[in-house]
């Protein structure tokens, strides 16, 4: 990093109403594709930007990509968008989202979350929508007595300039619950992580409260919405061997999880990118360690996970007993996987792999492929930014270069790279349309929260096992992508696909 | 809890403003989402989002899975093509970024008719949309669907899309015969369209008239170049489409007739079709020869369940909470043809207050019961779970949003039948015309046979 940037830490400002961007805080992009290796020396002369692009997909905005459903799942609390209609109804899944998960795995037995929206209409955009927000506000409370009341806001009332403090401070001394107000107004920014950011202020500055007494069993885990209950699980269960609790937010957390959040004694990641603002902002304020890396993805990862919680809270013996108990189990049953993936081999040359997902899976799944024997033609991610590039750096110096494509979810884009790379298996994001229609095989790269299906595990000993042999079965039958391929239209036009350059409509010398 | 509610006991009703304030989870999107889902109905219809990134995102969760799980496709959700506005744009205008979307997408995609819908964004920045829009449209066909998300909900964007499409797309076309264009089935927020628009065209097939259903076929461009064809409009609605079929009358003398939901059974559909028919001068005898070979294999089948319906849950009170269209026409089949007590109906799609009398009375003036339900508009979830507690019915049909819980709530079995259906794949399933029916009677039994 170039010295006259400042540190990620000293961005996070509490005084102010939300965060910086993540375009300015850690000179994020979503547009890249080339060598890792040109990104990483771009990014240390601070020459990665965002570029504008003439064909563009709908990649999701900063309310609705990450905030808009999974902050519903917040138990004892109440989400108020404040916005027109349409920016809420994504939420509309979230009393089914977690109902799936059985009581027997430990969901609790009383889930019942609870979204209102301001519905702005014309006349509010002409006049204002301050009163409407404290009568919904008010209606919150009177309807649920909720400990907290999540506002969130749109590009509507972003652009009309609603002053969202102002209510809020006008409207809390009547109301029990805490009015915590975040800003994700979609035309902020660029990047869809500025969304993380904007809840984890929030969450730090109205919810986090002054530790009234450390727990030096608790560690932090902030999970992001791909891992499933399974995975949760796996975590509990690994902790749990040497006497961790986990404090899991922010999907079904209580009110009181948040709050305690000061009180643990680490912060550990599964995923880095969604989990940095929070971890760096409760090492600066409450002094709770973090790390960053590694996420518990693949038996190493794992290993060293686990042992980075060691050393935070002096359980260094008792974590290297556990990795030498799990590996007994867990070991031989990846050596099964890695032998079942030699056998698909093709001329020696190791199968193909294409996909990741946000840079954190990015550096944690590139050394787990790696672990099952399997090659990475390049690697796809929603983000790139400042906050991981040692990671980055460590994972080109250990494998080797490779290309990597940045983008958030430009389908048009990921349909190119995947035509011409034509990699043996392409994981992919369930939201990308016709992207499945391929001849070759195709499967998920993640699964959703609700699913609780021990098959779809991918953290911890238990998910690398799970997650290679969900790996393995991809290849078994690819039948539904090979006809759809073949009975359908292709979205695009044929020269889009024979075209070698994915990035054709970047605007270029910007 | 009472200010937006229209109270009705034993039938007395009286009518309230339609909410226009805070709403909990309600059952339907922004008139954006209810363009861009009636886009994505159309076979060759490229949605252009002039908007912010997540507008196309969002209505995959939000209008298309919530659907009856609908993928987003070649051309919905993250494919979706969308000028992702930013505060760069919001300080210079968007119309660049318009220009080059829309020259990007004609040349990349494969696509009939182009959409370009524009968001809250542009028109809170003023953006000129219609201008650039114009300087395609000797390219190719395109048109231009204003619709803010604050301008209304998923079902004004049905009206705003058809709309755009008379004034800035059709021509005058010689009439044809026996021709009828079909309305009033929105798209994703009617979540067995799917099904339902080749039913339709079915059932008129078999008395000799063409039904243009526009959606879900091929040609989707040419079947909406010949709606000044027609004959007449039909709409199955009792005021989605009515806006359109008045503008068609008006530009090109198109006459309409208007039912208030798309058929449910035998009863249903043998009335619509005897009133088409008259309309459409196809002869009574053939008419009356389609409906008694359909009512009696209808009526055949309909035995089969009849041990489980009279041992197990003869008499049941039901409680519905759905739209307009799916209230009426599921409310009057249980009623009429399987015995059933309407307990109480919401309506949850916020109707216009001149269509509210016309559509409480559509259903207490044609049930062939004693028993009147009370006739509820309610968009507030919180208020519709409100207006369900204690009361005797046994059957609620509703959205998912209840499915989880309606039993330790209520006491009651759900079945799934109005948006939003998160918990059902959604293809051919619907219960129009006669198999719609015997589809409806075999939801409700399935929800709770055993062995007997």
């Amino acid at each position: 990093m170039s010295p006259d940037k400042k540190s990620p830490d000293e961005a996070i400002d509490l005084s102010k109403n939300t965060c910086p961007n993540r375009e300015h805080r850690a000179h994020g992009t979503n547009v890249y594709y080339g060598k890792a290796s040109q990104l990483l020396k771009d990014a240390k002369e601070g020459n990665v930007k965002c570029s504008e692009r003439k064909f563009q997909q709908s990649g999701g905005c900063v309310l609705n990509f990450y905030l808009s459903n999974r902050v519903t799942t917040i138990r004892d609390a109440v989400v108020i968008f404040n916005a027109p209609v349409g920016c809420s109804a994504g939420a509309l899944g979230y009393r089914e989202l977690f109902r799936g998960v059985p009581v027997e795995l430990g969901r609790p037995a009383q889930y019942n979350v609870n979204w209102l929206t301001t519905n702005l209409q014309q006349n509010d955009v002409v006049y204002g929508a301050g009163q409407k927000l404290k009568e919904t506000i008010l209606e919150a409370e009177r309807r649920y007595s909720p400990k907290a009341i999540f506002i969130l806001t749109s590009c509507t009332t972003g652009i009309i300039g609603e002053d969202i403090e102002g209510s809020v401070n006008g409207v809390q001394p009547q109301v029990k619950a805490k009015i915590v107000p975040i800003h994700c107004e979609g035309v902020r920014s660029r990047l869809v992580q500025t969304g993380y950011d904007a809840f984890w202020h929030a969450v730090l500055k109205y919810l986090v409260r002054e530790p009234q007494e450390k727990q030096e069993d608790l560690i932090n885990v902030a999970s992001m919405l791909s891992y499933t209950w399974q995975d949760r699980l796996e975590i509990k269960r690994l902790l749990g061997k040497v006497g961790l609790r986990v404090n899991f937010i922010p999907e079904f957390a209580t009110v009181e999880q948040f709050e305690q959040l000061s009180e643990a004694a680490l912060t550990a990641p599964i995923c880095p990118t969604y989990t940095d603002y929070i971890s760096r902002g409760l090492k600066k304020k409450y002094g709770v360690p973090y790390f960053l890396y590694p996420s518990p993805t693949g038996i190493t990862n794992t290993d060293g996970w686990l042992r980075e919680i060691g050393k935070y809270t002096g359980k260094e013996d008792e974590i290297e007993e556990l990795i030498a108990e799990e590996h007994q189990t867990w070991v031989p049953k990846m050596e099964a996987i890695q032998e079942e993936f030699l056998k698909l081999r093709k001329d020696g040359e190791k199968v193909r792999i294409l996909g990741s997902l946000g840079q954190g899976r990015l550096v944690n799944q590139l050394p787990f492929f790696d672990e099952l024997g399997l090659q990475a033609p390049a690697a796809m991610s929603q983000d790139f930014d400042d906050l991981l590039i040692d990671q980055l750096d460590d994972i080109v110096e250990k494998m080797g270069d490779f290309d990597i494509m940045v983008n958030t979810f430009q389908a048009a884009e990921q349909a190119n790279v995947t035509t011409n790379l034509d990699p043996d298996l392409t994981l992919t994001c369930p939201f990308q349309g016709g992207t499945w229609e391929r001849d070759n095989n195709v499967t998920r790269i993640h699964s959703l929260r609700g699913d609780s299906d021990p098959w779809s595990a991918q953290s911890g000993y238990a998910g690398a096992v799970a997650f290679g042999n969900f790996l393995l079965q991809s290849f078994k039958n690819k039948s539904y992508q090979k006809t759809l391929s073949e009975k359908t239209p292709r979205s695009y036009k044929d020269w889009w696909y024979e075209q070698p350059d994915p990035l054709y409509y970047l605007e270029k010398g910007k | 809890m009472t200010e937006n509610r229209l109270q009705s006991k034993q039938g007395a009703y009286t009518l309230e403003n339609p909410s226009k304030h805070t709403l909990e989870a309600p059952r339907f999107s922004c008139s954006l989402a209810g363009a861009y889902g009636t886009t994505l109905g159309i076979r060759g219809g490229i949605p252009i989002l002039h908007s912010g990134a997540g507008c196309g995102v969002g209505q995959l969760f939000g209008t298309l899975y919530a659907g009856g799980q609908g993928a987003g496709g070649n051309e919905g959700g993250t494919s979706t093509p969308c000028s992702c506005l930013v505060e760069d744009h919001v300080i210079f205008g968007g119309e660049k970024k318009l220009r080059n979307l829309i020259q990007s997408t004609t040349e990349i995609f494969n696509g009939e008719l182009f959409v370009v819908i524009s968001g809250c964004v542009p028109s809170l920045i003023g953006d000129d949309v219609d201008a650039v829009v114009n300087e395609f449209r000797d390219k190719v066909p395109i048109v231009h669907v204003n619709a803010p998300g604050f301008s209304g909900n998923s079902y004004e964007g049905y009206e705003l899309f058809f709309e755009a499409i008379i004034d800035q797309l059709l021509t005058e076309k010689p009439k044809k015969k026996k021709l009828v264009n079909i309305f009033g089935v929105v798209p994703y927020n009617h979540v067995f369209w799917k099904g339902e628009l080749p039913t339709v065209k079915k059932l008129l097939a078999n008395i000799g008239v063409e039904a243009n259903i526009i959606f879900t076929e091929e040609n989707g461009l040419s079947n909406i170049q010949q709606i000044p064809a027609a004959e007449y409009n039909i709409v199955l609605s009792p005021w989605n489409g009515h806006r359109i079929v008045k503008k068609l009358e008006k530009q090109f003398g198109t006459p309409f007739i208007t039912f208030p939901s798309v058929p449910v059974g035998a009863k249903q559909t043998g009335e619509f079709l005897r009133t088409v028919a008259e309309k459409l001068k196809v002869p009574s005898k053939k008419v009356e020869e389609v409906i008694a070979r359909e009512e009696n294999w209808t009526y055949r089948y309909m035995e089969y369940p009849g041990d489980a319906i009279i041992l197990v849950r003869p008499h049941s009170y039901f409680a519905v909470a759905a739209d307009s269209n799916t209230a009426i026409g599921i409310t009057k089949f249980l009623t009429n043809e399987i015995g059933y007590l309407p307990d109480i109906v919401q309506i949850t799609d916020n109707p216009p207050e001149e269509y509210q009398e016309i559509i409480a009375k559509e259903i207490l003036d044609n049930i062939d019961t004693v028993v009147k339900p009370e006739i509820v508009f309610e968009s507030d979830t919180y208020k519709i779970r409100k207006n369900l507690e204690d009361r005797p019915f046994q059957f609620l049909f509703s959205s998912s949003l209840e499915a989880p819980t309606a039993m330790e709530d209520f006491g009651a079995l759900h079945i799934t039948t109005a948006f939003p259906v998160f918990n059902k794949s959604v293809l051919v399933h619907n219960y129009a015309g006669y198999d719609g029916g015997l589809r409806l009677v075999e939801d409700v039994v399935s929800s709770f046979v055993g062995p007997l």
